[in-house]
């Protein structure tokens, strides 16, 4: 199967730079993957898990990915996300903590319309990262 | 009398070498701090890049260009973000920070979401309206503060609360010469493109429309800019209190240096004193 270079950077630092076969994540508007030999492409990414099919190796790694764009050109595939952390290196019990905390804040009657709307991207979040480390303990 | 002056002497000694601990070890911290922030900023160039020229695409691109991002407006209300260190100690750095914003500011209405301890301290106490003190410790601000701060300052603007933002933060130019600058973040200014991409031929599929992905990429810009203009500052902050430091170590050894002197020569004073004494009281 024909392969694509694949780029993945964020505020962090480099997180992927080699051969994939297809890359999967979810954008703005939907889930989509890009396969070898896409047209030229530029869409932002929402929030959701990122699936990368690395050439040469079986298994899928699974990361979160959260904001930032993707770019598709003729030479490479270039994730530029805002969050991107490997399932291997997600804290599980810090997205469940957040993930209450934030369920908290948004069920809470007092709370500033300002400090629900940072909690709803905090769950959103959080909720993102247990999904992909669950994913990646079901599959592995 | 010579004894009591050698004790003084021995005692501003001592004090300026516990002294001379302090401000060394300071300037190790800020010089290992520094190496980090430095690895930092290079660590963020690529997603800023990437994002940006993806920006400068669309911006080349777009004939239509009246997203409220470009759009510059009248302008009732500025808002200014002011990043300045948490603690003092490093020379100038505070200090020039404050006073060029303050310069900047001049004849405009403005609100500022001030980051720092000193920058929200400096604000608080002169009355300005601020807009946010959650980032109160801009050592301790990470990628996800950033998100919330490009978030408020978009939101802000978008609900026509403040009509442009800019930035104030350090530049660091090197270990010896840090900049107070000053970056408009919102409106998006078109000159941001250097090399403004002509509107070529290639086609770029933009999904859901050029228009969408653009709005959606301006939270993710400013978010990497902030960070950028952190970690600048942070930089530069530890730069100026490596320098700092560096000098008032110098300066404690130079004192100590004379001190030694002043102290062996009211020794050898004693000294000879106590010779001519016993000389004299023996009658030769």
């Amino acid at each position: 199967m024909s392969s694509f270079h694949l780029k993945i950077v964020s505020l962090d630092g480099l997180f992927f730079d080699g051969e994939a076969r297809q890359v999967s994540l979810r954008t703005i508007d939907g889930e989509v993957s890009i396969l070898a030999g896409h047209i030229p492409y530029v869409t932002a990414i929402g929030a959701g898990e990122c699936r990368v099919y690395v050439e040469g190796a079986d298994q899928i790694r699974r990361a979160a990915c959260v904001g930032g764009i993707l770019t598709v050109t003729k030479e490479q595939v270039l994730i530029a996300a805002t969050t991107f952390e490997w399932a291997e290196n997600i804290d599980y019990d810090r997205a469940k903590i957040a993930k209450t905390q934030a369920e908290g804040i948004l069920s809470s009657a007092n709370a500033s319309d300002h400090r629900k709307e940072v909690a709803r991207n905090k769950l959103t979040r959080a909720k993102v990262r247990l999904k992909v480390v669950d994913n990646s303990k079901v599959r592995l | 009398m010579a004894g009591s002056s050698m004790k003084d002497i021995n005692l501003r000694i001592k004090s300026i070498k516990s002294t001379k601990q302090i401000t060394k070890a300071m300037e190790l911290v800020a010089t290992s701090k520094l190496t980090k922030a430095k690895e930092r900023i290079k660590k963020s160039r690529l997603y800023q890049s990437s994002i940006l020229s993806a920006m400068c695409d669309i911006i080349a691109r777009n004939i239509d260009t009246s997203s409220v991002y470009l759009m510059p407006r009248d302008v009732k209300k500025s808002c200014f973000v002011v990043i300045a260190g948490d603690r003092g100690l490093a020379g100038g750095y505070n200090g020039n920070l404050l006073r060029f914003a303050n310069e900047e500011m001049l004849g405009k209405k403005v609100c500022v979401l001030p980051i720092g301890k000193r920058s929200l301290d400096f604000y608080e106490r002169k009355g300005y309206e601020i807009i946010s003190d959650d980032f109160a410790y801009v050592e301790d601000i990470d990628v996800g503060n950033c998100h919330e701060i490009a978030d408020v300052l978009t939101e802000g603007f978008l609900k026509q609360e403040f009509d442009e933002v800019y930035i104030v933060y350090t530049e660091f130019l090197s270990a010896l010469s840090q900049q107070p600058v000053i970056m408009k973040l919102l409106p998006i200014d078109r000159n941001i493109c250097e090399n403004p991409v002509e509107a070529s031929n290639d086609y770029i599929l933009f999904e859901p429309s050029s228009n969408a992905v653009f709005h959606s990429i301006v939270p993710s810009f400013v978010t990497g800019m902030l960070w950028g203009a952190v970690n600048e500052s942070l930089t530069s902050e530890f730069g100026a209190r490596r320098t700092a430091m560096e000098s008032a170590t110098k300066n404690a050894e130079e004192m100590i240096d004379d001190l030694s002197l002043k102290y062996n020569r009211a020794r050898q004073g004693a000294i000879t004193q106590e010779i001519t004494e016993i000389v004299a009281g023996s009658g030769m």
